[in-house]
């Protein structure tokens, strides 16, 4: 050895040792630190690991018309899951997906336990993934309901569409918990039904290697698991039947609506609107194109026009003017006008009837019958503007019926002298001539026509438009007497089977139907055809309203719509052999004794 | 009977103890493959080896020393050029053959031979020499730089890491060792992803430190002032390296030593299964064969880089504990067998070796639990591979042999 002494090579030696030391401490510590200090948060994450948690979806609610029909059910669907592992793996995994299912898949790369790759797979696909891909691939096969509308379009716009929950959704509070691509009710009933709907999800436990492959089919913590509970079934007052008719009466090449209400509550039968969507592709995957054609389709197949639709309702309104001219004493049954020339000029516009020849001197019954705009006119003239407005606010016009649903009705509009006066640069005389005749700038929703047609024929009562549950009270209204009532529906009746009436081809044998037909004038447009009816005239069960866009003559084009709805309403009643002339001056042919058209 | 008498019988039992160890957690940490089979036949051969060994002529690893190191750095161009694997670091025996070498690994035993040969041969007062110094520094950088190209960043750094001590073993003065430190400790003080916005201050700061220190225990202004720039330099270049050499892959295991949680799903993933592990396995552990981390797979590489984290999850603290007790005994002697050892060349040998080991467990288990970057070293005797066992038996081999024959002159 070189001449070094002893004490050097035993201190240098020493050094070392410390070195070796101070190194194996900092291990000891750190261990002391992971495994006795901080056990616990390491022992929870890999528990966390190896137990992972699962979501057990609770079915929704299904949907059912009043005899139990379901329009919005569960099916399962298949999911195929991506189970969280490395950054490389998840990416190879994927990519032999998409090269297996020849199908380009997006997904989030955020770290969670799983994440959806693709909802609602074919058979095919799932054959794939558990038999033509390596297990070692950490893809994994989950049954989740999906909801299902077995009518496919039929009373779509009632029933409403779904959507999945995007992140800005996420952050409104609401009364259950969502989580980002959960579906969520975005119109109709299930959007507004949405909190019963819905159900309780479950909470079940599996232990999972990092593949996300089961270990065993015992509970790891059965104590911690939550069932699913399932959304609630709701009834709706729909009639399917009904509903059905109604549908196939309005075809999706036409724009229009329907709505039947039980004229004594306001259930709602039937609610149409033309043309339809299938709400079966808002929660599909495979049917971008077609929801992209629905949103976006120029005759606006989403738009509900029964609640949000406006139309001028054209001479379906005038039993408006007659029933405040009735309460006014300013008319009755038998006094008339000057006779229908076929036109009439107020002020400088000369306002002209569909027979441009003119009715001749008509009462009141008889211009209801034939649909005489110079009666109304005259009408008018001495009711003035005030006394109509009030009329039609008692049956609800421009206000809104009250019905749930979204998004929400429209209140229509029922113009005053004031509204003339700020929109229209002042009032005259000629605008109340329009207005009396369902024309000008009244515009109502369908839903409020038939409300208003309900109000009629069950002696006064405006009802609550209702989907579901109990009926709200129908509300009397005031000022409008039984006589009067009676005296417009014996009009309506005249409609339907007087000799000179428009509304014929709504004759159903047995029932003893009241409607009037209406032909509004749109402008740039064909006219809108419409049709209210209530029956039985006696005891009324059912009011329709129905409205065919550029249709043109509402007893031509409308009536057949509303006969259909009312075969459908009383398919299988005893047919009534009772007679139906109402009065001596009544000297309509009954509904028996069929004749021709308008 | 001599020989019995002679034997290291406590360092053999260690390494033993080591190596069935880690057979048995092999067998746990990959249950469902046979590789625990292959590591104990490597184990027993290994282990004959190095008892064999001992019965070496005294001066023949001596003879060998640099002829061995050349072998070393042929194989190691070897893997260079027709090396296998993806990064390549692997020499297959004949096409298609399941037998792979580690060149990387016997270069590392080889370069120790060479450097113990070379600052054996060199005087006590020699050794400080700048040309002596540069020798050695010159038959540590050659495999060092061959093995960077393979690319091996932490093994590359492992022949480093064993020439400091040997330095210092050799006669070096504890200051010169600083000097030679110093520059490295201004990589890291200079690494902006540690110290984030601060590291110009903290650079600053330990440029000034070090600095007055050299001035007040040296009192010699030119050794300072050399200092200072040599330091500057360093802490430049390391902002070059950073910016221009390192290869992707290199700077993200640096960056995910850091912070982990960085990249949760992607190189991050490693540290933090690997401390979830070790951390759940709490005083006593799951149990053997209950390691939930291991058996369902969140641990990666477990029967290689990180059989440590099976340890600690099934044996928990405890075994961890007689794991590193272990390895400190068996550096303990090989400490002490360079401190009575024949020659100056069985000395340095000797400390090479125990610092090599010593290396290679700090980074290894301090990898597995979150003080040292990932770099894929292995634990020796534990860690399954061939190439690794033989190579770390082959160094037991030399410490047996130099403890039996400490007393021959």
């Amino acid at each position: 050895m070189d001449p070094v002494t002893h004490e050097e090579w035993t201190r240098r030696l020493r050094g070392l040792l410390i070195l070796v030391s101070i190194l194996f401490s900092i291990l000891l510590l750190r261990l002391f630190h992971l495994q006795i200090a901080t056990f616990a948060v390491y022992h929870r994450e890999s528990e966390e690991n190896r137990i992972t948690h699962k979501t057990v979806r609770a079915p929704r609610g299904r949907i059912v018309d009043r005899n139990g029909e379901v329009l919005a059910r569960n099916r399962a669907s298949y999911t195929i899951f991506l189970i969280s592992s490395t950054r490389k793996r998840n990416a190879e995994a994927v990519s032999a997906l998409e090269k297996a299912i020849d199908d380009n898949i997006t997904y989030s790369r955020k770290r969670s336990p799983t994440v959806r790759l693709k909802r609602d797979v074919d058979f095919r696909s799932v054959c794939i993934v558990e038999e033509g891909l390596s297990p070692d691939w950490p893809l994994q096969i989950e049954i989740e309901p999906q909801r299902d509308y077995p009518m496919g379009s039929l009373a779509a716009h009632v029933i409403g569409y779904m959507g999945q929950m995007q992140k800005d959704d996420l952050a409104i509070p609401r009364a259950k918990p969502y989580a980002a691509g959960d579906y969520i009710g975005r119109t109709g009933i299930e959007k507004v039904w949405e909190a019963n709907l819905r159900g309780d999800d479950g909470l079940s436990y599996v232990e999972v290697d990092a593949l996300g492959r089961r270990i065993s089919d015992e509970s790891p913590l059965p104590k911690g698991e939550r069932p699913a509970v399932p959304g609630q079934e709701l009834k709706l007052t729909l009639d399917l039947n009904v509903q059905r008719a109604a549908e196939s009466a309005l075809p999706d090449t036409l724009s229009g609506s329907v709505v039947a209400l039980d004229a004594r509550n306001g259930a709602v039968l039937a609610m149409v609107s033309k043309p339809s969507f299938d709400p079966n592709v808002f929660v599909s995957y495979q049917a971008q194109e077609e929801r992209r054609r629905f949103v976006n389709g120029e005759s606006q197949p989403m738009l509900n026009r029964a609640i949000r639709g406006l139309y001028p309702p054209g001479s379906t309104l005038k039993m408006i003017a007659a029933v405040a001219a009735l309460e006014a004493g300013l008319t009755d049954t038998l006094s008339t006008f000057e006779a229908c020339a076929g036109s009439l000029r107020v002020g400088d516009t000369v306002f002209h009837c569909f027979n441009r020849d003119g009715h001749g001197e008509l009462n009141l019954l008889e211009a209801t019958e034939a649909s005489c705009n110079i009666y109304f006119n005259h009408l008018a003239q001495v009711l003035g503007v005030e006394a109509w407005r009030e009329s039609a606010e008692k049956f609800g016009f421009g206000q809104v019926t009250g019905i749930h649903l979204a998004p929400g009705e429209k209140a229509g509009l029922l113009p005053s002298r004031q509204w003339y006066n700020e929109k229209r640069g002042g009032w005259r005389g000629g605008h109340l001539m329009n207005l009396v005749i369902g024309q000008g700038d009244m515009l109502a929703t369908p839903l409020q026509m038939a409300r208003y047609v309900a109000a009629l024929g069950n002696g006064g009562f405006l009802v609550t438009p209702h989907l579901y549950g109990p009926a709200p009270l129908p509300r009397l209204i005031d000022g409008v007497s039984p006589a009067t009532l009676d005296i417009v529906k014996r009009g309506m009746h005249r409609v339907v089977y007087g000799e000179h009436g428009t509304g014929h081809s709504v004759r159903i044998a047995g029932i003893d139907i009241a409607g009037k037909s209406g032909t509004a004038q749109v402008p740039n447009s064909n006219d809108d055809a419409w049709f209210v009816a209530f029956a039985p005239y006696d005891d009324p069960e059912i009011a329709v309203a129905a409205v065919v866009e550029g249709g043109g003559g509402g007893g031509a084009v409308a009536a057949p719509v509303v006969r259909r709805v009312l075969e459908a309403y009383f398919a299988g009643r005893p047919v009534s052999k009772r007679p139906v002339s109402r009065t001596a001056d009544d000297a309509a042919p009954g509904p028996l004794a069929e004749s021709g058209g308008t | 009977m001599r020989l019995a008498r002679e034997f290291d019988l406590l360092l053999l039992v260690a390494v033993s103890a080591l190596v069935l160890l880690g057979v048995t957690v092999i067998y746990s940490a990959a249950s469902e493959s046979d590789l625990w089979q292959n590591q104990a036949a490597y184990g027993v051969i290994a282990l004959l080896v190095a008892g064999a060994m001992i019965y070496v002529p005294d001066k023949l690893f001596y003879n060998l020393a640099y002829p061995l190191y050349a072998l070393g750095l042929l194989l190691l161009v070897a893997v260079l050029v027709w090396g296998a694997g993806e990064p390549a670091r692997w020499l297959s025996l004949g096409p298609g053959s399941r037998l792979r070498l580690q060149p990387s690994e016997f270069a590392k035993v080889a370069t120790i031979m060479a450097l113990a040969r070379h600052l054996g041969d060199c005087s006590v007062s020699r050794v400080k020499t700048v040309r002596s110094v540069l020798i050695a520094l010159v038959i540590t950088v050659i495999p060092m730089s061959l093995v960077v190209k393979q690319p091996d960043l932490g093994t590359a750094v492992s022949f480093g890491a064993v020439l400091l001590p040997m330095l210092y073993w050799a006669g070096m003065r504890g200051h010169h060792i600083f000097f030679i430190t110093a520059p490295m400790l201004s990589v890291v003080f200079s690494f902006e992803p540690v110290w984030k916005d601060h590291a110009p201050v903290v650079f600053a700061i330990f440029i000034i430190l070090s600095s007055v220190v050299v001035q007040l225990l040296l009192s010699r202004l030119w050794v300072t002032l050399g200092m200072l720039a040599v330091n500057l330099s360093a802490g430049l270049i390391s902002v070059y390296l950073w910016l221009d050499f390192l290869l992707a892959y290199q700077k993200a295991r640096i960056l995910t030593f850091l912070d982990p949680e960085r990249d949760a799903l992607g190189a991050g993933w490693n540290i933090i299964q690997s401390k979830i592990a070790i951390g759940s396995g709490g005083l006593t552990g799951k149990g053997f064969l209950q390691g939930t981390q291991t058996k369902y797979k969140w641990l990666p590489a477990a029967h290689t880089d990180f059989i440590f984290s099976v340890i600690g999850e099934e044996l928990g603290f405890a075994g961890a504990v007689i794991v590193l007790a272990l390895f400190l005994l068996v550096i303990w002697r090989a400490l002490n067998i360079g401190a009575t050892a024949n020659s100056r060349f069985g000395s340095l040998l000797a400390i090479g070796l125990a610092f090599m080991l010593t290396f290679h467990v700090f980074v290894n288990v301090g990898m597995t639990i979150g003080v040292m970057p990932v770099t894929g070293l292995p634990l020796p005797f534990l860690s399954y591979g061939g190439s690794s066992l033989v190579t770390n038996c082959v160094a037991l081999g030399l410490l047996l042999h130099m403890y039996t024959h400490r007393h021959d002159f």
